[in-house]
């Protein structure tokens, strides 16, 4: 099955947060007015609500010279994501497009996904039942994947008017991002293409104008070592413990039937140490 | 604006507030297109620009008249087009005269020139006087070098504080579209126009455009982005004061040929060029507004046309509200509480009504004047309001036109909410209403009303399509519609509610504003979406793109030619020119047709405040004007008194500006209703540099006080390092910025901007002085 | 029963009344944090769900058990603190006779011929156990409270967090399993599970098991001599 990616180009983007919008709409995801954050960003991370984000920031490179830097921040939908590993229902999942779900039937609101994503876009949200009791719900970005079913793109890349986002097979985008890359490399030196391997490459892949720390990216992030050692050793280790001890004492309980039939035995012999 | 080689960005931010224009610009990038942009803030669009310039609001003529005289020094113009295409070979009258930043012809008292002081050189048949040389030292070229031959770089740069290494860098960079084959675009809006200066701005742009010769080629010409998007809409169909519908002017009572229909044609009509063919187009409208009641014998109605004496622009009927000389207003979405200059002011001026009638999609701050969150005591108000819901557009059927001059045509999509109706039905009932009530008055002042036609159906609702028939306009002898303006007859026997548009709908059922075929039929014109006025030309002035003798510049920017096989003119695009004219006849190159000599005005003697744009500091301004010794434009009107304090610059040092934001759109009274967007941009926030924060000891996110002598407001600090202070004079002065669209009511709300700017207008338009105004800033606690 | 050695019915004290309470707090809060968190163990379990109230009820038991899960050390410092630090002297006292038990131990799980290696208060295994037990609620309330507050830890404690609380489940249930098995249904260890509930223990039993304590206690005067024919039922 051919893999997609969401391509951001952010030297591209105008910052005019058309995607931000259009995410809300397609989703239905309400308003969450924010405090002022002293700039222009509406808030300051992806939120169970706000799926994406624009972010807005001043830099200065390595001239000293301003740069005025946007980028549309969402989930990366990883090939090898920490968030479907931890998650203890199965909710999370890749899709035959490659991205990365949540199942809300199956979520149980633990939050395992929010600590472990190494791109911290994963969060709760709280809802009441109609007794008015609390359950929490784990939210992100689906790439639009119920769009994607039907043929059609992601709502923020169809929406994006410069350009900046394109949405394609992974053969297609990656070249894309390169030739991209050759282009810009002399007004931004520092500039790279942001599909970090750490998590098997990701399904949102950027062309950076600066370096992914500039933007509040990890440089190299990775499934954090604690999911791995937990998930693919430590669970795995104890549910045969669990199983090892059960079967001894099955076994013990057993021998004991077999050769223990009258009971104290110890004392009959063993037992008298002290007599 | 794809196909442009470099566009110049000034007085706008097209990247925050018109962004699918940006689109456009990105493609003109990635084909290796160079942006420039120019603006006291460092915007987003001079993020996504090759080159930015700062400079202090306020001086867009220092700043591109440095621009001509460098293209003129250094010889980067395009002289063929300018000799040919423009009036600088013209030799003017003696008696012209500039001195110390006064033309001849200044009346002190009045405030007014006597523009036959700036008259051309005629030949005894009425041609101009012409020096091809451009030698002659009274012909416009030499002119106008020697006036701008005063805005040398030092002194260019000391008035708008831009850094000189960034200032040559704009020059360099813009002025290579003077090559043939390269054309260069400059994109301006609001920031360029809502000045004193604001006409002679836009006048100064065209001045070098035609110097370096990029009118009338693809990714040339000067593109106004409209505040709104129907902004050309509103002024083609006559919106502005002193325009009739089609920009016929007005008849004023202060003239006296006015007096009859003949009078003012004879007096407005000039011999050459297209506008000759004005008596048509008035006549053809007296009869689409009179109908059966405009014939021969009454002069087809015009003595039912009012004819004031007064300036009707919005300050000024504002404070004739103030001074309670207005009964009653309507209010057709509109919001002056909040979009209005000197907002308090105006938001006083709307207690002395009688009666308001609002007609919008929300209660806003405006027909909300009244209430006790809007700081009024309702005790003391007697105004009657009445509220009208109205539809949005999605709601309704009709047509918006861009500043492409594109008339499309919007379908329904969803049903209107409640007791909301469209504008046009509300008219339109008020209208059959009113006539009704009206129609036994013997009154005379009521004539005119009476004999207006109103034909477009006896329902409560119009037909639209006997308005967009009623447009283009029949001929009413056969009572077919006509094919276009070129039929209007100034007879009576023929009608058309709006000439320019005239041809839009030429025959029953053809409806070209309808048109979405989205076919590309050479040069990305697509002459098949919509339509286009004049004729459904899409560049204007295309016969600029080619040479006198006929043939394209340049292969590249070629768009129309003449073919002498087929003589006629052929191209991409519909000519705008007379299709069959060869170059060789008369006016065979005059480009600029609408012109009375066929050519454009570098010398312009019909503004009201000079032929050449001059430097005059804004109304408030921080320093003295270095170009000459007049401060002001000594063509604006002042309004003195509580209705327009002025401020001064040693209790407010501090420059201000006003702007929009992507999300919010006008007054915000749509947009801040709007959840979604009222999250993206939810608080009213002042932008400015770091050093003024550190001198005033604000922080970002502080909130803080700033006043004006018309106002004060409480807001947000953004304490960014994309505004500077400049260095004007080699004195630091300190600008901020803020968005205008903040009022208490809706999801989004926040302290009024419009509570900070004054009530001065421009010479020309009275467009008011939001861009550049004194301040003071501190922190709230 | 056996006939030939003591009165069946004679009983020492064995616990403190503190260390029972302690004992049965810690039991049953383990009890009920194991079964309010078996489906996010094991999604065989998932149908726990609707019985424990939905996830979030689930989460909020575990978080209410977490609580008693912790108290019991409080319980038993504060009211038996001399029985607590005991216990801690003992489990950092190993001897020769420690390391016989474990192969004695292993014979009489299975129900072999095994003989009594000579114990104190706390015999090897129960000091295994206790030390086991101690590490692992340590690691797992250690690493529970940054889960349970992520905002205030560093996002690396809490991602280890999951990691230690997992090992230290694992570890506990796998000791506790064999700690219920052996007081529960072996049945050489069955007066002691008696003894945690009521405190006492058959004399003969804690005798034979904890043979130094038992000897100790008898010396001072607590504990009957079970020697002594007076105490002897049937003889």
């Amino acid at each position: 099955m051919t893999k997609y990616v969401k391509y951001v180009d952010v030297t591209k983007c105008d910052g005019c947060r058309a995607c931000m919008v259009a995410c809300k709409n397609w989703n239905d995801l309400p308003a969450e007015p924010t405090d002022f954050l002293g700039s222009v960003q509406s808030h300051a991370k992806t939120t169970a609500d706000t799926w994406n984000v624009l972010q807005y920031i001043e830099h200065e490179n390595g001239k000293g010279d301003l740069e005025y830097l946007f980028r549309h921040s969402s989930c990366f939908h990883c090939t090898d994501a920490a968030c479907e590993k931890v998650c203890p229902e199965n909710a999370i999942s890749y899709t035959k497009y490659g991205s990365v779900v949540i199942d809300q039937d199956k979520c149980v609101g633990c939050g395992y996904c929010v600590q472990n994503c190494p791109f911290e876009v994963i969060s709760l949200k709280t809802y009441k039942d109609k007794n008015g009791k609390e359950y929490r719900k784990s939210h992100k970005c689906t790439m639009c994947t119920d769009r994607l079913e039907e043929g059609l793109q992601p709502a923020c890349v169809t929406t994006c008017h410069t350009g900046a986002m394109e949405f394609g097979s992974k053969e297609a985008m990656l070249p894309k991002a390169d030739k991209r890359l050759s282009e810009i490399k002399g007004r931004f030196p520092n500039a790279n293409i942001y599909n970090p391997q750490g998590v098997g490459g990701t399904h949102t892949v950027y062309v950076l104008a600066e370096k992914p720390s500039v933007y509040g990216l990890p440089e190299n992030p990775r499934v954090p070592a604690s999911a791995i050692a937990w998930k693919d050793y430590a669970q795995p280790i104890g549910k045969m413990m669990l199983g090892a001890t059960t079967m001894a004492l099955v076994g013990a309980f057993v021998t004991n039937r077999l050769f223990n039939k009258e009971g104290r035995s110890e004392s009959q012999d063993g037992g008298g140490s002290h007599e | 604006m794809q196909h442009t080689d470099c566009a110049l960005i000034i007085g706008a931010n097209p990247a925050e507030n018109h962004p699918i224009s940006f689109r456009w610009l990105t493609k003109a990038k990635e084909s290796g297109g160079k942006i420039i942009s120019v603006d006291p803030r460092y915007t987003r669009t001079s993020a996504q620009a090759d080159v930015y310039a700062s400079l202090r609001s306020g001086t867009d003529i220092p700043f591109i008249g440095g621009m001509i005289k460098y293209a003129l020094e250094n010889n980067l113009i395009h002289k063929e087009y300018v000799v040919n295409y423009t009036n600088a070979s013209f030799i003017v009258k003696e008696g012209y005269d500039f001195n110390d930043g006064l033309f001849s012809g200044y009346d002190e008292a009045k405030r007014v020139y006597d523009k036959t002081k700036w008259a051309i050189e005629s030949t005894p048949d009425g041609k101009p006087v012409t020096d091809p040389t451009l030698t002659h030292p009274r012909s416009v070229f030499q002119l106008m070098k020697k006036h701008y031959s005063r805005y040398d770089i030092d002194t260019v740069t000391t008035v708008t504080g831009t850094p000189k290494d960034d200032y040559l860098k704009v020059c360099k960079t813009f002025c290579e579209t003077a090559k043939v084959g390269k054309a260069g675009t400059i994109m301006y809006a609001m920031g360029t126009t809502q000045h004193t200066v604001g006409s002679q701005n836009v006048r100064i742009y065209a001045i070098l455009q035609l110097l370096l010769g990029n009118i009338g080629l693809p990714g040339g010409g000067i593109n106004a982005m409209r505040g709104e998007s129907n902004v050309q809409g509103s002024t083609d169909f006559g919106l502005l004061f002193d325009n009739l519908t089609g920009y016929l002017g007005v008849p004023k009572a202060t003239v006296p040929e006015h007096v009859t229909l003949k009078g003012f044609l004879e007096k407005e009509t000039p011999k050459t060029g297209y506008w000759s063919n004005k008596p048509k187009f008035v006549v053809s409208l007296l009869k689409a507004w009179y109908g059966a009641n405009a014939t021969a014998a009454n002069e087809f109605g015009y003595q039912f046309l009012p004819k004031g004496n007064k300036n009707y622009s919005h300050i000024n009927l504002f404070k004739a509200m103030y001074n309670g000389e207005l009964d009653g207003a309507f209010l057709f979405g509109t919001n002056p509480v909040v979009g209005g200059p000197n907002a308090g002011k105006e938001k006083e001026a709307l207690g002395k009504l009688k009666w308001l009638v609002a007609i919008d999609l929300w209660e806003t701050e405006t027909s909300a004047f009244w209430q006790k969150e809007a700081g009024s005591n309702p005790a003391n108000i007697n105004t009657e309001v009445f509220l009208l819901p109205a539809s949005a557009s999605f709601e309704k059927e009709g047509s918006v036109s861009n500043s492409s001059r594109w008339m499309q045509y919007r379908w329904k999509a969803i049903e209107s909410r409640g007791e909301a109706r469209p504008d046009l039905d509300i008219i339109h009932e008020l209208a059959l209403k009113l006539k009704k009530m009206y129609a036994n008055s013997p009154k005379s002042a009521d004539k005119p009303f009476l004999a207006m036609d109103w034909n477009y159906g006896d329902g409560e609702e119009p037909n639209i399509d006997l308005v967009c028939k009623e447009i283009n306009g029949y001929d009413l002898k056969t009572g077919k519609l006509i094919a276009g303006f070129g039929a209007l007859l100034d007879d009576g026997t023929t009608s058309s509610g709006n000439w320019i548009y005239s041809g839009f709908y030429p025959e029953e059922g053809k409806n070209k504003s309808k048109n979405r075929d989205n076919k590309d039929l050479g040069g990305e014109h697509y002459l098949n979406w919509s339509f286009a006025w004049p004729m459904n030309r899409r560049i204007l002035y295309n016969r600029a793109s080619a040479d006198p003798s006929g043939q394209p510049w340049s292969k590249e920017k070629a768009v129309i030619w003449w073919d002498a096989g087929q003589k006629k003119w052929v191209g991409k695009d519909v000519p705008d020119f007379k299709a069959v004219t060869a170059p060789t006849e008369p006016g065979g190159t005059g480009a600029f047709m609408m012109n009375k000599d066929g050519v454009a005005l570098l010398f312009a003697p019909t503004l009201n405040d000079g032929p050449f744009p001059e430097h005059y500091e804004p109304f408030e301004s921080p320093v003295p004007n270095a170009f000459n010794s007049q401060q002001l434009n000594p063509a604006a009107v002042i309004i003195e008194g509580d209705f327009n304090k002025k401020g001064d610059k040693k209790k407010y040092p501090i420059v201000a500006t006003t702007y929009r934001v992507s999300e919010h759109w006008q007054s915000g009274s749509m947009t801040r209703n709007q959840e979604w967007l009222s999250e993206l941009a939810g608080h009213m926030f002042v932008e400015m540099s770091e050093e003024l924060a550190n001198e005033k000891g604000i922080k970002n996110k502080d909130q803080i006080i700033v006043s004006s002598a018309r106002g004060r407001i409480k807001a947000y600090a953004m304490v960014t390092k994309r505004f500077k202070p400049v260095i004007v004079n080699g004195k630091k002065i300190h600008e901020i910025g803020m968005p205008w669209h903040y009022g208490y009511k809706g999801f989004a709300t926040g302290d009024t901007a419009n509570r900070l700017t004054p009530h001065i207008g421009d010479a020309n338009t009275m467009i008011p002085e939001f861009k550049a105004f004194l301040c003071d800033v501190r922190r709230a606690d | 029963m056996s006939k030939q050695h003591v009165k069946p019915d004679m009983q020492v004290k064995r616990f403190s009344k503190a260390f029972v309470w302690a004992h049965a707090i810690n039991a049953l809060s383990f009890c009920a944090l194991y079964i309010t968190a078996l489906p996010m163990y094991i999604e065989f379990f998932d149908w726990l769900y609707p019985i424990l109230g939905g996830p979030a009820n689930a989460r909020l038991l575990h978080r209410i058990f977490a609580v008693t899960f912790v108290s019991p050390t409080v319980i038993y410092l504060i009211f038996d603190h001399k029985g607590f630090f005991h216990w801690m002297k003992e489990l950092v006292t190993w001897k020769k006779r420690d390391l016989e038990f474990f192969t004695e131990f292993v014979k009489e799980l299975f129900g072999f011929k095994f003989k009594h290696v000579k114990q104190t208060f706390f015999n090897a295994g129960e000091k295994m156990n206790s030390i086991l037990q101690i590490l692992c609620a340590v690691m797992i309330i250690g690493s529970g409270f940054p889960m349970w507050f992520p905002a205030y830890f560093p996002r690396a404690v809490v991602q280890w967090g999951y990691f230690f609380h997992n090992v230290g489940f694992g570890l506990a249930i796998a000791v506790i399993v064999g700690h219920i098995y052996l007081s529960v249904i072996h049945k050489n260890s069955r007066p002691g599970y008696t003894g945690v509930v009521t405190g006492k223990v058959p004399a003969w039993w804690a005798k034979e098991h904890y043979t130094e304590w038992y000897e100790e206690e008898e010396k001072k005067g607590n504990f009957p001599n079970l020697d002594d024919p007076k105490h002897k039922k049937g003889a």
